[in-house]
């Protein structure tokens, strides 16, 4: 069974799931049904070392770099609208290959002009997070975001982290109201 | 070492600091770099009589009560933010000039207005509460707050009690619901 986290909460994948090799992170989140410019929300990965900073620049997966240098991280391509079931964008991770002085993989979605469509994540239905283990297509554990208060635009919505000696997928949640520039800045990444 | 301590654990430190006299206790976190309130987490103190209750309000200690038994324990300074390496917040305790009827020193950690803010630990980065022997300064015991305590707003950290003339560390590591008003509430302390 899927373990549902609530915010903040932690989760061992290593223990829910022994020998696991390969995830897939998949995002979801429901197309707008109301009217105005569709929600065009974009998943980005950030590889972070122990400072929790990154690396270069590279260690910045999204859809301008859709994979890490090491093949580690491969972001499988952007949905513009979020139409269709299930996850809308997905992240593939092969914890193996993730170099030993990498941390963590912060996973961060950001609505794409989220300032000049004046959207925010109060306002994006049903968004999710969860971690599927790629061999066997079960989902391990996920994130419901519930929060219709949220006015944040660029949010740091999980992480799989090194743990004593284990990965585990933390529901963090938590962003910023000036979009992906902010967010970036934070890990390290130079940004204009 | 100090013994890390996982959830729910329940240690005996005698071994680790045989004839305690002093300890300090810490309390360290990340300051805030996303959107939203800080993070504003509060230690805090109760001295408690064999009965498990406070003799007076006078000794609940925290961040509006800094002292206790004529300063036995001294609370230095409320942290508001985390900002800071190390230990944000410190309190001290000195053992040897707790008053006879005192039986138990209880630590504890919440987090102020975690309600109202929607906030635990596990939102916060490295949160952890530990105790040192203030002679030498080895640690006794560390909770990793943000890691093993994640969905929890308060934690009773554990509590110091007299054994044969001895003072000995127990760690508790249990999650309390309700802040720190409740908590100080069921040890008899008119808030």
């Amino acid at each position: 069974m899927s373990i549902s986290l609530a915010k903040g909460a932690n989760v061992s994948l290593s223990k829910e799931e022994p020998g696991l090799a390969n995830i897939l992170i998949g995002l979801g989140w429901d197309a707008r049904a109301t009217d105005g410019e569709d929600f065009d929300l974009d998943a980005s990965a950030f590889l972070l070392a122990e400072t929790g900073k990154v690396r270069g620049d590279h260690d910045f997966i999204f859809y301008n770099q859709l994979k890490s240098s090491d093949g580690s991280v491969e972001h499988t391509g952007d949905n513009r609208t979020g139409a269709g079931d299930g996850d809308d964008e997905v992240i593939k991770v092969d914890l193996g290959r993730v170099p030993a002085d990498i941390h963590k993989v912060a996973v961060v979605v950001t609505i794409h002009e989220g300032e000049s469509r004046r959207q925010n994540f109060g306002m994006v239905q049903n968004a999710f997070m969860r971690i599927v283990n790629e061999a066997t297509g079960r989902e391990i554990s996920r994130y419901d975001l519930s929060e219709d208060y949220s006015v944040e635009t660029a949010l740091i919505f999980g992480e799989v982290y090194r743990h004593g000696g284990e990965w585990k997928f933390r529901a963090v949640g938590q962003g910023y109201q000036g979009g992906l520039a902010p967010v970036a800045r934070n890990f390290g990444v130079n940004v204009g | 070492m100090a013994v890390s301590l996982s959830k729910g654990a329940n240690v005996n430190l005698s071994k680790e600091a045989p004839g305690l006299q002093a300890v300090r206790v810490g309390l360290g976190w990340d300051q805030r770099v996303t959107d939203g309130s800080d993070f504003d987490l509060d230690a805090s103190v109760y001295l408690l009589n064999e009965g498990g209750k406070v003799r007076s309000d006078a000794d609940f200690v925290y961040f509006n009560n800094l002292k206790a038994a004529d300063g036995a324990v001294e609370h230095h300074g409320d942290n508001l933010t985390g900002v800071g390496e190390g230990d944000d917040e410190v309190v001290s305790v000195q053992l040897g000039k707790l008053p006879a009827d005192v039986a138990k020193v209880v630590f504890a950690v919440t987090i102020y207005e975690a309600d109202q803010r929607r906030q635990n630990f596990g939102m916060v980065a490295n949160a952890f509460i530990r105790v040192v022997n203030a002679d030498g300064g080895t640690e006794l015991a560390r909770y990793d707050l943000s890691e093993d305590a994640s969905t929890e707003t308060a934690m009773v950290f554990g509590e110091l009690y007299r054994h044969s003339g001895e003072w000995k560390f127990r760690a508790v590591g249990q999650g309390f619901s309700g802040g720190l008003g409740p908590l100080a509430r069921s040890y008899g302390v008119n808030v």
